[in-house]
């Protein structure tokens, strides 16, 4: 063996040893991948696809072009749709964001039963929306304890889930009820990392309570929030279980949300290219709102 | 001084007693549901109606025998444990592959591939939805396990999370083994997984939970009473006037499993949850 020999050997041996890494690894891969593309990636494309054509199951789908985001932008039942699913999202978000900081400060620090306390604010979290409309619906009828309660409060006795205007707000409870919890959480960790040299920096200085929170704590918690707001937008646009469950989108549409009416399109009137536009739509918003709420952060940054 | 700010943090004594008045009224009104769902499932059918209805006695289990004689309850249970146990170790065991090649070998297309994971995160899951349908469909898939399961497995945040925690181990253990001359398989399985245990008991958790409250997908594969999961058969009663009671008897028993393990492993859901987000 020459002495040439030597690093010319071990370059072979290195890369055979790479070849055989470089396989290990894709057929490690490849299970997941494969499922992947078959159930994610490639849906995704074919959803793009699907939309400009009149697909039904079971017949050839003839190319429509732009016809079905035509006729969804005339079709009143979309626009109402999109209102009703803006609305709640409005109104779930700003409300559970608020529940949620409140819910965290109190059981911010250590005392006696701190841990009972978070462990009953998490608990609707890891509840089936499914059960919580079945018991929810009670709470709202007319012989439930949410009209009796509004009654004693000089407020419209009525059933909410019956009225047009209440119904969202009903909905809105149950979806707070539900996910508050996470927020609590989620912020509960951060409010670990608020040095507490400088709250009682500040509070030798004479800050009050409401000036330590909106001057220390609060600006520690902004990107979780601005986090929270993003996962609980995309949350509300997709409502579903609770609408199907409570209202089946009534009374008169006024709970009919976006993904209601996809579903209700697809899978009762099987009419998937008109579904898969609705869920193209759904896909820009979110992604409209995504981006929107990025460049907000990264403004305040 | 200093001492003093430190213990002024803490709150008052009028502040500590209004703290506890907030909490205890925040948890009653948190559990409130909870309570009404088991008392009404233990009330005979013509006696519900509020206030009287909430105070706990004449109890009967009369909700509960109807529920599992008549309803296929147990069906129901069986094919959730089902959907959640088979879809919880399949989407362990392919995540923790993948997220072991993709933070531990080199090959090529191992960028654009993880990238291709990573992108899909954005994508709601009801635009995939009817495509999704359509090759279930196409496939054979409606009201069968496997077209329960099947298209579930795919999940990008798993992969990430896994990739995430294997690359945070140090590459000493794994060229030790390699030396050794462990296969890479049995390096995987006697190696990789042991050492990934937190991780795979939070994800497992988080994945057991999606599936076993997981409501749409199965709504839509399942065609026939007896595919049913618990989301979908409950909802069905809900709907077929069903007294109260029946319904909310089903409730509490497709309730009870998650409560138990909630009980003995809270801290993986809260981890779980957390690490992944929730559902609307």
């Amino acid at each position: 063996m020459t002495p040439s020999d030597e690093p010319s050997r071990a370059r072979t041996a290195q890369r055979v040893l790479a070849r055989r890494e470089a396989r290990i690894g894709l057929l490690f891969v490849l299970p997941a991948f494969i499922v992947f593309l078959a159930f994610r990636f490639g849906p995704a494309i074919a959803s793009m696809a699907l939309a400009f054509t009149d697909y039904t199951i079971g017949a050839t789908p003839n190319w429509l072009g732009l016809e079905n985001f035509r006729r969804m932008l005339d079709d009143p039942v979309f626009w109402s749709a999109l209102k009703v699913t803006v609305m709640f999202t409005v109104m779930t978000v700003p409300v559970s964001l608020a529940m949620s900081v409140g819910m965290a400060l109190l059981v911010r620090r250590a005392f006696r039963g701190v841990g009972l306390f978070r462990s009953i604010f998490f608990l609707p979290v890891v509840t089936s929306l499914v059960l919580a409309a079945t018991v929810f619906t009670w709470i709202f009828s007319s012989n439930g304890p949410w009209s009796s309660l509004m009654g004693r409060l000089g407020l419209p006795e009525e059933t909410w889930l019956g009225n047009p205007n209440l119904v969202l707000p009903a909905l809105v409870v149950v979806a707070v009820w539900s996910r508050f919890g996470y927020g609590m959480l989620i912020l509960l960790a951060r409010l670990q990392d608020v040095p507490r040299e400088l709250e009682e920096a500040a509070l030798t200085d004479g800050a009050n309570a409401w000036q330590r929170f909106r001057y220390i704590v609060f600006p520690q918690l902004r990107p979780a929030l601005f986090f929270l707001a993003v996962i609980e937008t995309t949350a509300s646009f997709q409502v579903f279980d609770l609408v199907y469950v409570m209202t089946g989108g009534g009374p008169a549409r006024a709970s009919y949300t976006l993904v209601y009416e996809l579903y209700e399109q697809g899978f009762r009137y099987f009419n998937l290219g008109y579904a898969s536009a609705i869920g193209v739509a759904l896909f820009v918003m979110t992604l409209v709102v995504a981006l929107i709420q990025r460049w907000v952060i990264g403004r305040d940054r | 001084m200093r001492r003093r700010a430190y213990q002024a943090l803490e709150p008052s004594r009028r502040g500590k007693v209004a703290r506890g008045a907030l909490l205890a009224v925040a948890s009653v009104v948190t559990l409130f549901p909870f309570y009404a769902m088991v008392v009404l499932s233990l009330k005979p059918a013509a006696a519900i109606e509020f206030p009287g209805s909430l105070l706990p006695w004449n109890l009967a289990t009369e909700a509960y025998d109807r529920v599992l004689s008549g309803q296929n309850l147990l069906q129901w249970t069986f094919n959730t444990a089902v959907y959640s146990l088979v879809s919880v170790v399949g989407v362990l065991l392919m995540s923790a592959m993948a997220g072991y090649a993709f933070a531990k070998k080199r090959f090529p297309g191992r960028e654009a591939m993880f990238w291709t994971f990573i992108a899909m995160v954005m994508v709601p899951y009801h635009v995939t939805l009817i495509p999704t349908f359509v090759i279930i469909a196409q496939a054979g898939g409606v009201d069968t396990y496997w077209g329960l399961i099947l298209p579930t497995l795919a999940n990008a945040q798993a992969v990430f999370l896994m990739r995430q925690f294997i690359g945070g181990l140090p590459d000493e253990l794994f060229e030790a083994a390699k030396i050794d001359g462990a296969s890479e398989w049995r390096m995987f399985t006697t190696m990789v997984l042991p050492l990934c245990k937190p991780i795979l008991a939070t994800l497992g958790t988080f994945v057991f939970l999606w599936h076993w409250n997981d409501f749409l997908w199965p709504l839509i594969v399942g065609r026939s009473n007896d595919m049913w999961t618990l989301t979908v058969g409950i909802a069905s009663l809900h709907q077929q006037n069903v007294p109260l009671n029946v319904v909310l008897a089903g409730s509490v028993v497709a309730f009870v499993p998650i409560f138990a393990a909630y009980l003995v492993g809270q801290r993986y859901f809260r981890e779980g949850v957390t690490m992944s987000g929730i559902k609307g």
